[in-house]
């Protein structure tokens, strides 16, 4: 399994836990990610807002190098995807934006015809690696820890159109169960995390934030496929709870470093101590739903 | 008052490029059945919802609805998009609205930063880059940054930005796709 691989801004930076566990795992999966060379920023939520072309002519530079190195084009990065996704569909859609598109693409010495395919994270995990693969992997299973899959908004919506339902996505969910996890379901764990509002509109941003850690209360994590949910779910928890007169405190992990604890590869490759919210408990917790079963066997003789 | 209630402005349906774009979002597709905003998590903050915003755009009333900077409340979550029964790109057309809103000055100026000094660090270096965005966004009043220090802090404490900026080769073709779009779209 070889794919070229579209890291995005927020895994080499505000997330670069993301992009540390995504490697390790892939690795120890034998997915083989070899990094685009010389990829460019998508334009995030914030292209479209300053320019319609720049908002899809970004995003499909990079596709450009993607089918001059002949590869899948592979990204972890939600955000990233539906901006990758809709430069695909659009320029596949409309003739004119297609070659408005080259136009501009053909200052930067590159053109995209729209044969480079591009997938999800996700999609390569539970599609090309397979559960039955990972299962067969799972050393330390997480039984006893409940997570919350957070699929993250229709960005998600763009990345389950390809593979699984759209309104009622349960790919996550069943991932989650093949780590051993027990797997909370919650109302909004499709709804938007506000993307770049907590930073150019606090108060709706972290607003829209608070109703997601409350939906999401009960469980011992929330685990996103995306790194700018991660981002916003993990570092505005204080200024969330101050909204709702309440203080969180539940760890947000990224998929790969949850199916990484699972898997049992160091905590130091999944990038665990990068987190914001410390996520030390977490295997406190583990250890205590092992313990329990392993203690009732030995009680009861061997099965 | 909302929109629906006040008189109707003069019919003026002459199309606007930069509304209509190239992608056929036609908003007259639209019938009012409301699940653009019923899907939408800021529409309670918004002057006009994304339904209203479409009734405005029908209207040929599309200076209130990018007057009221409704659109930079949208976070581009696609969510309206996707269930709209007539198959109306809404959230390309609240982007629209989101740059007119931007370009005719419409908005708060410390939002309008927030957009220019993303896009001028990815015009710069072909990536986004923390510390020069936040540097860019805050330079004209640099007391707000005490809003993201404890954010700021724990990306520091944690290893997750670096001073220095990304490297990309190809840094010179990115603006001039820059500046290419500047030219088609005749912005400054």
């Amino acid at each position: 399994m070889k794919y070229a691989y579209y890291p995005g801004c927020a895994s080499s930076g505000t997330a670069k836990e993301c992009e540390e566990s995504i490697q390790a795992v892939m690795r120890s999966l034998g997915a083989e990610l070899t990094e685009l060379e010389d990829w460019n920023c998508c334009g995030a939520a914030i292209a479209t807002g300053v320019s319609y072309l720049l908002s899809l002519a970004l995003p499909a530079r990079n596709l450009a190098l993607a089918e001059r190195a002949e590869s899948d084009l592979v990204t972890g990065c939600s955000r990233c995807y539906m901006n990758l996704i809709r430069a695909v569909h659009y320029t596949q859609q409309n003739a004119s934006v297609r070659q408005k598109v080259n136009e501009l693409l053909a200052e930067a010495g590159v053109q995209y015809s729209g044969k480079a395919r591009l997938r999800h994270l996700l999609d390569v995990i539970i599609n090309d690696v397979g559960l039955d693969v990972i299962a067969e992997r799972v050393t330390r299973p997480l039984e006893g820890l409940r997570v919350a899959p957070y699929y993250g908004c229709c960005q998600g919506m763009w990345t389950y159109a390809q593979f699984d339902s759209v309104e009622e996505p349960h790919c996550f969910d069943q991932l989650l169960a093949t780590l051993g996890a027990e797997v909370v379901d919650y109302p909004l764990k499709t709804a938007c995390c506000g993307g770049t509002l907590s930073m150019s509109k606090r108060t709706v941003g972290a607003g829209l934030i608070s109703d997601l850690l409350a939906a999401a209360g009960d469980a011992d994590c929330i685990v996103t496929a995306c790194p700018l949910c991660m981002f916003n779910l993990n570092s505005f928890q204080n200024e969330a709870g101050r909204i709702k007169g309440t203080h969180y405190n539940i760890p947000v992990l990224f998929l790969t470093q949850i199916m990484g604890i699972a898997l049992g590869l160091p905590e130091k490759a999944l990038g665990l101590q990068r987190n914001a919210v410390p996520v030390g408990g977490l295997y406190k917790k583990i250890a205590v739903g092992t313990a329990v079963p392993s203690g009732e066997a030995s009680a009861s003789g061997p099965r | 008052m909302t929109a629906l209630e006040k008189p109707w402005a003069p019919h003026t349906l002459e199309r606007i490029p930069s509304l209509t774009d190239l992608v056929g979002n036609d908003f007259s597709l639209c019938y009012q059945c409301g699940l653009c905003t019923g899907s939408c998590r800021t529409a309670y903050a918004m002057k006009y919802t994304p339904r209203q915003v479409m009734n405005l755009l029908q209207l040929g009333r599309r200076d209130e609805a990018v007057a009221s900077g409704s659109g930079l409340l949208c976070t581009a979550c696609y969510s309206c998009t996707f269930r709209c029964p007539r198959g109306v790109a809404v959230t390309d057309l609240m982007a629209a609205i989101q740059r007119l809103t931007l370009a005719e000055n419409h908005a708060d100026p410390h939002i309008r930063r927030f957009y220019q000094a993303f896009m001028r660090t990815v015009e710069r270096h072909g990536r986004f880059h923390e510390v020069e965005f936040l540097a860019r966004y805050y330079a004209p009043n640099p007391l707000r940054l005490r809003g993201q220090f404890r954010v700021g802090l724990t990306l520091l404490r944690k290893g997750k930005v670096t001073l220095r900026p990304p490297k990309v080769k190809s840094q010179k073709d990115i603006a001039a796709m820059f500046r290419k779009a500047a030219q088609i779209e005749g912005r400054p």
